[in-house]
């Protein structure tokens, strides 16, 4: 039986060579039940490539991947039952209505009657709130609205585990909001595992993340810790008032001299001083910076604290380090 | 987009709702098999497509057989410089066995190029627009997703290319001639000709498995039946495993004349030919990336 933070999705040295292209590189992923897990990375980082492999619509070169257990070369077919999947660009046979569709769609999953079919895809419609569309053609669609059409068609199992790619990519502002509302409503029935390169949204419904970068995996963690600069080198953030510029001096002095310290940059603003201290080593910075600025007294301090971060820094400077390498 | 919160007590009612639904029948190879078959079948029987294939059809096989019966003799009565062609159109038959032969030969020429190009489509298409990904997302296999393009053609050809213009001449032969065709012999020869047609159907199949653009499928397909047709004139032993004289075993088969040895080999070979492709097809759409 499933305990609360079962693996879902788990990849050892998942791996993916096209020719002379490698698009995914011994990648190690975990996934926990009920979690809203990111996966991130610029255009052609391998994303897509590992949602194909997952559900087995691509083979691995190298590895394995194992979804709710079951190997997903192997079993796919018993894996897709349970999983609800929204691709990138989602496409379907444009001359069924929407509601043919998921009634396709459903079919897939169940037999019986035709009503209890029928109530099934009209509580997707209204999930997706494409009632008032649903009889006319897929042809006339507008790329939100078939968006929301690829969510109501991935839920339609009501999953336990539920893919998405890029699920908010060609939605205005209002749409993308609308999707990580959905998704952050059915947190408590599914796992969702989405890739995304808007990091706003990740920040906004992902406890935990993945980034990958030219194939390879260079971070997963849960979020806070992502946003803590777990991943990224650590910077104080101090803000100081002085009477006399002799302090800030002595002070800054102090600070330099210290073999952790790797960088003070200081800015003047409005009568305070505001310092950027970057350090290797963290606890040593945790317990004795303050200490070294207090021992001028006539210093004040109005702001001492450990910069958080925002993902697209800790993107960045992670993307950045591997793509320098 | 309008998002619609359900309390949980709903939900829960709804899921007990869904508790009449059974899970879909079908594991392994006919995973998906009933759903994509009934998606298929409804691609034929339930748009217009059935409307269109039909009229083509009556048009084009019943049509000549109709020239045949009809309309070369008064032709021919009118204009006596006719009445040569009208009397060897027949073949030297007479002229309800002429009319049949007639038939298997539109089956046996246009119907090969109709199922050529309506199944060309069934795979590529499916490829490059990326619906064939989007199913195979979904509980259903690979092969039940070939078979089931398989099957759907076939039943289409059988219905809108072999039995309805069959019918349909058998009760203009009646017309013209007041003679009943023997039924079984007549069944027998419309089998023979609807297993050419099943032969091109799973080489397009497998031809769209292989390739991903419409032009190598389309050109092969053709290839094999004009060249062929070409071919057999300077090597005849192609006709030992190529069905390029379908329509006259046919014929044969119909009058009870026994099948000489490149005749057999030719049905044996069409068949075996047929569930050849469909094998590599499968085996083949195993291992390709959607």
């Amino acid at each position: 039986m499933d305990t609360p933070y079962n693996p879902v999705i788990e990849t050892h040295n998942l791996s993916k060579a096209y020719k002379e292209v490698q698009a995914l590189q011994d990648l190690n992923l975990t996934v926990k039940e009920h979690s809203i897990f990111g996966f991130l990375g610029p255009n052609g980082a391998g994303k897509t490539t590992t949602i194909k492999i997952l559900l087995g619509l691509i083979q691995p070169s190298g590895g394995r991947a194992t979804i709710f257990g079951q190997d997903v070369q192997r079993n796919s077919v018993e894996i897709r039952k349970r999983t609800g999947y929204l691709a990138q660009d989602p496409r379907y046979y444009e001359h069924l209505t929407a509601r043919q569709i998921l009634v396709y769609t459903a079919r897939f999953f169940y037999r019986g009657p035709k009503d209890l079919i029928e109530a099934c895809v009209q509580e997707m419609l209204e999930l997706v709130g494409l009632e008032d569309k649903a009889d006319r053609p897929l042809r006339g669609f507008s790329g939100g609205e078939r968006q929301r059409l690829g969510i109501a068609q991935a839920q339609v199992n009501y999953p336990d585990l539920l893919i998405l790619d890029e699920p908010a990519a060609s939605l205005d502002p209002m749409g993308r909001h609308d999707v990580l509302e959905v998704m952050e409503k059915l947190r408590k029935y599914t796992t969702i595992f989405y890739s995304t390169h808007i990091l706003e949204d990740v920040q906004r419904v992902s406890d935990t993340v993945a980034i990958l970068n030219r194939g390879k995996l260079i971070a997963e963690a849960p979020i806070s810790e992502l946003l803590a600069g777990d991943g990224c080198s650590a910077i104080y953030d101090v803000t100081l008032k002085s009477e006399t510029a002799e302090s800030i001096t002595d002070a800054q002095g102090r600070v330099s001299g210290q073999p952790w310290v790797q960088n003070l940059s200081m800015a003047a603003d409005d009568g305070l001083t505001r310092w950027q201290i970057s350090v290797s080593d963290d606890a040593a910075a945790e317990d004795l910076l303050l200490r070294l600025i207090l021992e001028d007294r006539s210093l004040k301090v109005k702001h001492f604290g450990r910069k958080t971060y925002n993902l697209e820094e800790v993107f960045l400077e992670l993307v950045g380090k591997e793509n320098s390498k | 987009m309008t998002v619609q919160t359900h309390p949980h007590e709903t939900r829960d009612l709804r899921l007990a709702a869904r508790q009449g639904l059974l899970p879909a029948r079908g594991s392994g190879w006919l995973a998906g098999f009933g759903n994509l078959l009934g998606k298929e079948l409804g691609e034929w029987f339930c748009t217009r497509r059935w409307l269109w294939q039909l009229l083509i059809w009556l048009i084009i096989i019943d049509g000549f057989v109709a020239l045949l019966l009809f309309v070369l003799p008064v032709l021919a009565s009118i204009m006596p410089a006719l009445k040569p062609t009208a009397e060897a159109a027949f073949g030297g038959l007479p002229p309800e066995f002429g009319s049949v032969m007639m038939y298997f030969t539109m089956v046996g020429i246009a119907g090969t190029i109709g199922v050529i190009i309506l199944a060309q489509d069934e795979i590529i298409q499916e490829k490059q627009s990326g619906t064939a990904a989007w199913t195979l997302s979904k509980p259903a296999a690979r092969q039940a997703f070939i078979l089931t393009k398989l099957l759907s053609n076939i039943g289409g050809a059988l219905v809108f290319i072999v039995a309805l213009p069959g019918l349909i001449a058998l009760g203009e032969v009646f017309l013209a001639t007041h003679q009943l065709v023997p039924l079984a012999p007549f069944l027998a020869g419309a089998g023979v000709v609807l297993l050419a047609l099943i032969f091109y159907i799973s080489l397009v199949i497998l031809l769209g498995v292989l390739f991903a653009s419409r032009g190598p499928v389309l050109g092969i397909a053709f290839a094999v039946m004009f060249g062929g047709t070409i071919l057999k004139s300077f090597f005849p032993q192609i006709l030992y495993v190529l069905p390029l004289s379908m329509d006259g075993i046919a014929l044969m088969v119909m009058q009870g004349i026994p099948l000489p040895a490149m005749f057999i080999s030719q049905v044996i070979a069409a068949a075996v030919l047929s569930i050849v492709f469909i094998l590599v097809a499968l085996w083949r759409f195993q291992h390709i990336e959607l």
